[in-house]
């Protein structure tokens, strides 16, 4: 019995309840969600320390339905999910407060509540130490991010609130039957390395029971046919399409399947019941399609949710593969995936806050006006297109050998096709920011503030966007942005700042991978399942 | 050892005090019922901690042997029910002092009520059982009677005439089962009816069920249920919302597993398997068509307790337990919401959906409870109410009976859908957020919210506990012991 | 067939207080048809304790005797019953008293005017 699992995921919760009571003093309120992310980033790291020494810290609460606890373990693959939320949790959070300010949001109260409540439960899905314990951290997710979702409380956000409350709960649901058929099968829910044997004793049972987790998981982990209320979740706050819906709430269905491939069926049981090349397929679908449907995406916001969903694939991929290699990319996309999307949805509502920007189309010469943001998204985008130096190369290319390995010389082919699908997607982009928009055809006159006289071509509910000191375009007339007059006032600092620190972040991944603890925890977990 | 006929005795006996004594002295109705009903509590816990402890604890009325006296037993299946009424009518006692009916007559029926219901649930006769029944139901109309608008009357008489006519096929069946064997204790009737001729024994089991499916208002035998709910008074309306129905899916839990095992059970079994995923499907379909939020929650009942009529026909140990815990734990979540129904219809003066619209700003803390027990209804972990489907659906499957696993499963996906539609309302609907309360409520009326709310928490976990309790007795069933003779 | 005639009139009793009891509008009426639906329960019950021949139940006289315990049952199912017509009736003139009508569909028509 060890409280340190529990202290990971109570003190995000903890928080919820101060955070609640503070609700009207803003300042308080933030100290409170700063507090708590810094001391669950400490309770996490330390963890992790722990973990990698060869501890495996468990707390159990007590038997909770049939024969099975509600319990926590720390192993190394629960320590690197929940290492990696909590260091994000930490950035996210000066982005928010940067956000929401910057943008005057209502109830923001209730968004950093619910924001630190799906923080608490994606830690418990991290550190369940059983299907049941992470089931019920699954549905409480759900149901907290759910505030989150329908924050600005229009049509548009209620319309998607509902699809998605009835997509996840609807995945719970094919958990809940999975989960049971399992422990009928098997008698146990609880997650062991390499799998709790014994499933394969009735292949139809096992079978059926395996497409009922891949459905309920599938479902988070955004799987083609089940990926349609990711985009329209995009309603919601940038920091939480950021944090959330590109990595706590999304991967914690990633996370999933990999627990049922490796620690419920094992690698071995998913290759003899003939399950891997099914679950591939669906992942490598995925992956094509999103890849493709994201290239006709007008709002940046979509496009990107677009490419979660495909990059959400690459994972399943990994995991579906059941092959040491790819398993072990998959676990370190993990990671890569999270920095790179986060930077780009923090740059996607730095653009929105600062300029107004949300469509692709209206990204023309923002390199000028938003030089340190801009290339930040650059060079992440080229990150999660494949190219070296950066996070995404590392884990891709594990993936590749991975498939290689397997003999899946068509997966392997898929992967290629999705990082050139990614590149399509993000070249536009990038070039409309960088190399169009002639700043001294037609710009527009500027007065003395800076700011740019608009000529009436700016809808309404965008120009409230725009906060003092900063310029809106005029979209009709000129595409031409006046450059900053100093590199760090492009942006509020506290925008900008996490930004430039994701991005690193994931510079790093792809620099040094090895030298980061979640290099090693991905090491360890790869070595526990495989043996 | 106390006598469990104490737990009947005291709230009948005690019945005649309020009515008598306001005469003499106004509003001495509440302190009677008051000391009453803790007299019955401490007896009720003080039984049922024995009961689970150790042996059932039984008497024979007026010490005539079964099977011609009537027997009175407390066992681990009716003890969490004898103790779920006497503390479910304490909590709603502390909400009706300032909100519900406050006259001596109301108290009168108050404990007739509770008296009936305690009844039902410690008897062994199955005659006795359609006197409790009628007891309880007799009261019942009339407190539904006593809220002061005129459709209150009309919705009694209609409660009257069709819980009358369940009653009463109740008591049709009880005379097939008696020509049949001669007897009507229980234990005895579960020796003597697989010997018994078909048609009677199957008549017999046949209308029982029928006569106690309409009492528990399975569709479409439901009629009564959502306009006594809507008329009658909040506190009311919570308190047999928490027990009438319950208590009756008691006794027919009680009957198929105690008395009727061996009779025609795939017929009946089918048929009442039929009833529930009926009730689940079109009470979840009327409830998400009700404006009325007391009507909705009322609809709701008929999903729920076709989840828990399931579980009694897959009667492995493990869907009996999750019908157990389910019903308990349905009992405190639907009392919660009918009283929160009350508190905001006080406060706030709201009674439709649509009224309810941004009542989360207006009502902070009372908004939250009522979330958390929707989500409890809807099914949603670490709520009681996801620990009794859970055993329900996986005692299915632990039965192969693939279909009920399935309609208890997809029940939660049914209650998101009519209960969401209430909370996206309060949460972030459009509504008058400016408008001030209306109305005062009394701290016993957040008490006993609050009661609930913490329960529908705290009872998540006792799944485990109250399969325990049930283990030896549903054992000493198996081996075909009379009831309540632990192997 | 002629001892069947009891239970024969006992299911007759009870079909056609159903019936009065679901399609007449008026109220009074259906309670008449719950009455009589009651009657039905309580003839089969007794008849159900006759015997051929047999007398009351008194020890002191030479039997054979009529089972005496339906006929208790039945006793104490009357009670019930009365007590049940007894609410019923108070009802009754609440309704009238409020709405001067015991028409089901005049009084639901009433209670809709009123929510309106």
């Amino acid at each position: 019995m060890s409280l340190l699992p529990v202290a990971v995921v109570v003190a995000p919760a903890a928080a919820v309840l101060a955070i609640l009571y503070f609700r009207d003093r803003p300042n308080v309120r933030e100290a409170w969600t700063f507090a708590a992310a810094l001391a669950t980033l400490g309770a996490t790291g330390w963890l992790a320390r722990v973990v990698l020494a060869g501890a495996r810290p468990e707390a159990v609460a007590g038997t909770y339905v049939a024969d099975v606890e509600l319990s926590l373990r720390a192993d190394p693959m629960g320590a690197m999910f929940a290492l990696l939320a909590a260091t994000l949790w930490l950035v996210t959070s000066v982005y928010s407060v940067g956000y929401m300010r910057g943008h005057d949001e209502v109830s923001q109260g209730r968004y950093f509540a619910a924001f630190a409540a799906s923080i608490a439960a994606t830690m418990g899905v991290a550190l369940a130490a059983n299907l049941l314990t992470l089931f019920v951290c699954y549905e409480l997710l759900t149901v907290a991010t759910y505030p989150l979702v329908v924050h600005s409380e229009s049509d548009e956000a209620r319309a998607a609130g509902r699809t998605y409350l009835l997509y996840t709960l609807g995945g719970g649901v094919a958990l809940l039957a999975g989960l049971s058929l399992v422990y009928v099968a098997a008698g146990t829910l609880s997650f062991v390395p390499g799998g709790v044997g014994g499933l394969a004793a009735d292949p139809l049972l096992a079978r059926a029971a395996f497409g009922l987790l891949v459905a309920g998981f599938g479902v988070k982990t955004a799987l083609v046919p089940l990926h349609t209320w990711l985009p329209a979740a995009m309603v919601a706050p940038t920091p939480v399409s950021g944090l959330l819906h590109a990595v706590a709430v999304v991967k914690s269905g990633a996370f999933g399947l990999g627990r049922v491939v490796t620690h419920v069926y094992g690698p071995e049981t998913v290759a003899d019941l003939g399950l891997s090349l099914p679950l591939s397929t669906l992942a490598a679908v995925t992956m094509l399609y999103a890849g493709v449907v994201a290239l006709r995406q007008t709002r940046i916001k979509r496009a990107l949710a677009y490419s979660t969903v495909s990059q959400l694939a690459y994972i399943a991929l990994g995991f579906g593969l059941a092959e040491r290699t790819a398993v072990f990319g998959a676990l370190l996309h993990v990671p890569a995936h999270a920095f790179m999307k986060i930077s780009l949805f923090f740059v996607a509502g730095l653009l929105y806050v600062e300029s107004g920007v949300t469509d692709v189309d209206d990204m023309d010469g923002l390199g000028r006006r938003h030089p340190v943001a801009m290339a930040a998204f650059a060079v992440t985008a080229a990150g999660l297109a494949g190219f070296p130096l950066v996070a995404g190369f590392v884990s891709k290319w594990y993936l590749l050998v991975g498939s290689l390995r397997a003999d899946a010389i068509g997966f392997a082919a898929a992967l290629l096709a999705a990082g050139v699908l990614k590149l399509l997607l993000f070249w536009p982009m990038i070039r409309a920011a960088f190399f169009r928009g002639d700043p001294l055809a037609s710009g527009p006159a500027r007065d003395e503030a800076g700011r740019t006289a608009a000529d009436g071509g700016a809808p309404d509910g965008e120009s409230s966007a725009s906060t003092a000191g900063s310029s809106l375009s005029d979209r009709a007339g000129a595409r031409a942005w006046e450059a900053p007059s100093r590199v760090w006032r492009e942006s509020a600092p506290a925008l900008l700042v996490p930004v430039v620190a994701v991005a690193l972040g994931a510079i790093v991944l792809g620099l040094v991978p090895d030298r980061l603890p979640l290099f090693d925890l991905a090491t360890e977990a790869v070595a526990e399942v495989f043996g | 050892m106390i006598d469990p006929a104490l737990l009947v005795a005291v709230p009948l006996a005690g019945s005649a005090l309020p009515a008598v004594a306001s005469r003499l002295r106004p509003r001495t109705g509440w302190p009677l019922a008051l000391g009453v009903l803790l007299v019955q509590s401490v007896l009720a816990v003080w039984v049922a901690a024995a009961a689970l402890a150790g042996d059932p604890v039984r008497t024979q009325v007026a010490g005539i042997p079964a099977p011609f006296g009537i027997g009175l037993l407390v066992d681990a299946l009716s003890a969490p029910f004898v103790v779920l009424i006497a503390l479910a009518a304490l909590a709603v006692l502390a909400y009706t002092r300032r909100g519900g009916p406050r006259s001596g007559a109301f108290y009168s029926l108050y404990l007739l009520l509770i008296g009936g219901l305690t009844g039902v649930c410690v008897t062994t006769d199955v005659f006795n059982l359609y006197v409790f029944l009628e007891i309880s139901g007799l009261a019942s109309y009339g407190m539904v009677a006593q809220a002061d608008r005129g459709a209150a009357a009309l919705a009694a008489l209609k409660y009257l005439l069709v819980g009358t006519v369940g009653a009463s096929l109740y008591l049709f069946g009880v005379g097939y089962a008696y020509v049949a064997t001669g007897t009507l204790d229980m234990a005895a009737l579960r020796a003597a009816l697989p010997a018994a001729s078909d048609p009677l024994a199957l008549a017999a089991l046949g209308l029982m069920v029928l006569g106690l499916s309409v009492k528990v208002a399975l569709f479409p035998l439901h009629t009564w249920k959502p306009d006594a709910y809507e008329a009658a008074p909040p506190g009311v309306a919570a308190l047999l919302a928490a027990l009438a129905s319950t208590v009756a899916a008691y006794a027919l839990g009680r009957l198929l597993l105690a008395v009727f095992p061996g009779v025609a059970e795939a017929v009946v079994d089918a048929a009442l398997l039929g009833l529930a995923a009926a009730s689940i499907v079109a009470g979840s379909l009327l409830a998400y068509r009700s404006e009325s939020v007391a009507r909705l929650l009322a609809y709701s009942s008929l999903a729920q307790f076709g989840i828990v009529v399931v579980g009694f026909v897959v009667a492995t140990p493990t869907a009996i337990a999750g019908s157990v815990v389910h019903l308990i734990g349905h009992a405190v979540m639907k009392a919660g919401s009918f009283l929160v129904v009350g508190l905001l219809a006080r406060t706030h003066d709201v009674r439709t959906v649509a009224e309810y619209a941004g009542l989360a700003r207006r009502s902070p803390y009372v908004s939250a409870g009522f979330a958390v027990l929707a989500l409890g209804l809807i099914g949603i972990p670490p709520t009681v109410g996801f620990a009794g489907k859970f055993y329900i659906a996986l005692g299915a499957i632990e039965a192969g009976s693939w279909t009920a696993a399935a309609l208890v499963l997809a029940s939660t996906l049914f209650g998101l859908v009519y209960l969401g539609r209430v909370l996206e309302r309060m949460y972030v609907g459009e509504g008058d957020t400016h408008a001030g309360p209306t109305g005062a409520a009394s701290p016993g009326m957040y008490a006993a919210v609050a009661v609930a709310v913490l329960a529908t928490l705290a009872l998540g976990g006792v799944g485990p506990l109250v399969e325990g309790w049930l283990a030896p007795v549903l054992d000493g069933l198996d081996a075909g012991l009379a009831m309540g003779v632990v192997p | 067939m002629l001892e069947r005639l009891p239970y024969l009139a006992a299911i007759a009793l009870v079909g056609i207080g159903l019936a009065v009891l679901v399609d007449d509008e008026h109220l009074v009426k259906k309670v008449l048809g719950l009455n009589v639906f009651q009657t039905g329960i309580f003839l089969f019950f007794v008849t159900a304790a006759a015997r051929e021949g047999g007398s009351a139940p008194n020890v002191a006289k030479a039997g054979p005797y009529a089972n005496p315990l339906p006929q208790v049952l039945i006793l104490t199912a009357i009670v019930v019953g009365v007590s049940v017509t007894a609410v019923a009736l108070a009802l009754l003139v609440r309704i009238h008293a409020e709405y001067g009508t015991l028409r089901e569909d005049a009084v639901r028509a009433a209670i809709e005017e009123g929510r309106e």
